[in-house]
């Protein structure tokens, strides 16, 4: 797989884009507005039939980090999809109208990090026990908070 | 010879409780019941519900979701039963000691007879403990009890 | 459509090893829907990471799954070392895969196991389980233990495999592949796990797209992928081998693939040691000083499908997020497919057959077998009814 063109031609095909980056042997981060997010899973998933594998969310200093993997299986490269979403609205559309797959990892977010989902089909409690108090989130970083 | 001493004597039925283990300790436990361990020639067997049984096995940290699961479970058990905490994490916390949903070793929850520590203790050391609590004390320990 | 009924099963339920919750709704025999609750398991693994350093995340990893405790620490050691660029010896590429692939031949012969257990065929279960066990004392002698290996380090691994050991582990080998055909004619030929098996919860290579399902499940559904070769890490580009895959895509073709896949290990164990024996005794662990800021990735094949490991380092010498994504994750949600339509008794082994790792997942869901008979039978009767119906397949076969 010639990675040059792949980057020149998804940058073509998505103008959006922010910033492409190869951050590893072949392991590639594509960083996208939330607005793009439908589009290019649309695209990846049904088009070019990667295949799912997880998504990574994490709290950083600008916002939250969604990280949508996918796998090329074909070239054995893992691409992966970066969406910040800013601290004081960690909302984004779900994407289980597209991967069905899907359902569970945006619920355990939604439990660990407090990210809203919207449209998702069930959003209810998945992983955290019953007497778990609402709004405490376990993967917050909570000095941070404190210290803004 | 106690009522208790009675109903321990021979043929121990075992139920096994998963509270938030890696699995390990179950297969080990599952293995003593295969050939080369074969624990079913000393009539102990596995029991698929707490109401038969003489022993509670114990395996895995308790998650603050298991916690009440656990407690009922044991509620639920005729006594007397012989509780044993199988693996590091039901005696300490283990490695997971310091996770958020760890709501405190097994002898927090329930009272616990006897604690084979090992990760995963290997299944001889699971015998040589039941063996152990069920082994008649030794003479002086007897007379000091009278 | 008629009245529901709702099975509900768990959390601690005989059926099952570890605790979890599922309600089972049921119009007859047939299951028209699932749903589960999880967490029971749930230890906060990928938070206790952030705390350790990166050295002891490996006996943190090896202790999510404990069949898996090879393949955890064989992902998350390929994300660390992209990130720092390790380059490890050869020798401790060749010790990692033969662990690695001595542990798919045990996980493989416990799954037969357990298989054989939830659909009442127990001689089966002991086989499979008493032939497990020379595997096991070769891990034993390899690693030090049973499970839990600790065998991994960042830049290589920990224990050496020398010549003695090497020659005990080629005489196990050829005991398990003997072993092995012995199973497989247990299975392959038997008219009543044909009849039992065949047809039984299948899943199309649609289903498997859908739900990003990967392993010995995917590739049961004819989907023809295997991170071992696509993306080859360790030793695995420097031995032959081949990827099993059968198009069926029921609980037949499932315990199929697994099975010949361990065939495949033992060759690619020989293979190794073979290698093994031609290289110079030598370092068995690259040096390896601190792990520089940056995103590493890393997966491997583990024996139920690729675990996944994303690391991110901020320089420091602990990892600021560790997401893990274990096979299960992705392969226990196909059961939405696999069952629903299905007779209940149907969904025990459908689910059963992505050899779904609940602690792995910590989650987990199970499906209780739900007896209505009305037409009761005394054991006399019963034994001649079965005896019957097992001639009968015989013939049709």
């Amino acid at each position: 797989m010639n990675i040059e063109q792949y980057i020149i031609d998804i940058k073509d095909k998505f103008p959006d884009i922010t910033n492409v980056e190869v951050i590893n042997t072949k392991r590639l981060m594509v960083y996208i507005p939330q607005s793009l997010l439908p589009k290019i899973t649309d695209y990846w998933f049904n088009e070019l039939q990667y295949r799912y594998v997880i998504v990574t969310a994490m709290d950083s200093k600008d916002g939250y980090e969604l990280i949508y993997h996918y796998s090329d299986d074909s070239s054995g490269w893992i691409m992966s999809l970066n969406v910040l979403l800013p601290h004081d609205t960690p909302e984004v559309e779900s994407m289980t109208s597209i991967v069905y797959g899907i359902e569970w990892i945006e619920r355990e977010i939604m439990d660990i990090l407090g990210i809203k989902f919207l449209n998702h089909p069930k959003p209810e409690r998945f992983l955290l026990p019953e007497s778990w108090p609402e709004g405490d989130y376990p993967y917050r970083r909570k000095i941070r908070k404190e210290d803004r | 010879m106690g009522i208790k001493d009675l109903s321990f004597k021979k043929s121990l039925w075992v139920f096994h409780l998963s509270a938030g283990s890696c699995n390990n300790c179950d297969i080990e436990i599952l293995d003593l019941l295969t050939p080369r361990y074969d624990v079913e020639r000393f009539g102990m067997k596995l029991v698929g519900s707490i109401r038969h049984a003489d022993v509670l096995l114990v395996t895995g940290i308790i998650t603050k979701k298991t916690k009440a699961r656990v407690l009922e479970v044991y509620e639920q058990a005729p006594k007397p039963i012989i509780v044993i905490a199988i693996g590091a994490c039901p005696c300490t916390g283990g490695i997971f000691a310091s996770g958020y949903n760890f709501a405190g070793p097994l002898d927090k929850v329930i009272p616990v007879d006897a604690y084979i520590p090992g990760c995963p203790p290997k299944p001889e050391a699971m015998l040589a403990g039941v063996m152990k609590l069920l082994a008649p004390p030794p003479p002086e320990q007897a007379n000091a009890n009278k | 459509m008629g009245k529901k009924t709702i099975v509900p099963i768990g959390p601690y339920h005989p059926l099952l090893e570890e605790p979890e919750f599922f309600k089972l709704y049921c119009d007859g025999e047939t299951v028209v829907d699932m749903e589960w609750e999880t967490g029971y398991n749930h230890r906060g693994i990928e938070k206790i990471c952030e705390s350790k350093t990166f050295e002891q995340v490996f006996f943190v990893v090896e202790r999510i799954c404990g069949i898996c405790s090879t393949s955890h620490p064989f992902a998350y050691a390929n994300a660390v070392e992209s990130i720092g660029g390790v380059q490890i010896p050869v020798r401790a590429k060749l010790i990692r895969s033969i662990v690695g692939e001595l542990e798919r031949i045990h996980s493989h012969l416990l799954w037969v196991g357990l298989a054989g257990h939830f659909l009442g065929y127990n001689t089966v279960f002991m086989w499979a389980w008493k032939y497990r066990e020379p595997v096991l004392d070769m891990f034993e002698i390899i690693t030090g233990n049973r499970n839990n290996y600790a065998m991994f380090t960042i830049g290589g691994v920990r224990r050496d495999i020398d010549e003695t050991k090497a020659t005990e582990l080629l005489k196990v080998l050829d005991d398990v592949k003997k072993k092995t055909d012995l199973l497989v004619g247990a299975v392959m030929d038997d008219p009543v796990i044909h009849a039992r098996l065949k047809g039984v919860g299948t899943l199309t290579a649609k289903d498997i797209h859908d739900f990003g399902a990967v392993g010995p499940t995917a590739r049961a559904s004819g989907v023809d992928i295997d991170v071992r070769r696509d993306d080859p890490y360790a030793a695995y580009d420097m031995v032959n081998w081949k990827v099993i895959t059968t198009p069926e895509g029921d609980v037949f073709a499932k315990a199929k693939v697994r099975l010949l896949e361990m065939y495949e290990s033992i060759s690619i164990i020989k293979q190794c040691l073979t290698l093994l024996q031609k290289e110079t005794p030598g370092d068995i662990k690259a040096k390896v000083k601190e792990i520089p800021e940056g995103i590493g990735i890393g997966h491997a094949e583990a024996p139920r499908g690729e675990v996944f490991h994303f690391v991110k380092s901020d320089g420091g010498n602990s990892p600021v997020r560790h997401k893990i994504r274990a096979p299960s994750y992705n392969c226990i949600t196909t059961f939405r497919r696999s069952c629903i339509g299905g007779t209940i008794s149907d969904a025990a082994i459908a689910t059963a057959a992505v050899d779904p790792c609940y602690c792995c997942t910590e989650r987990m869901v199970q499906v209780y077998d739900y007896h209505s008979g009305k037409h009761m039978m005394n054991a006399a009767e019963l034994i001649k009814f079965s005896q019957q119906k097992t001639e009968e397949l015989r013939k049709k076969l």
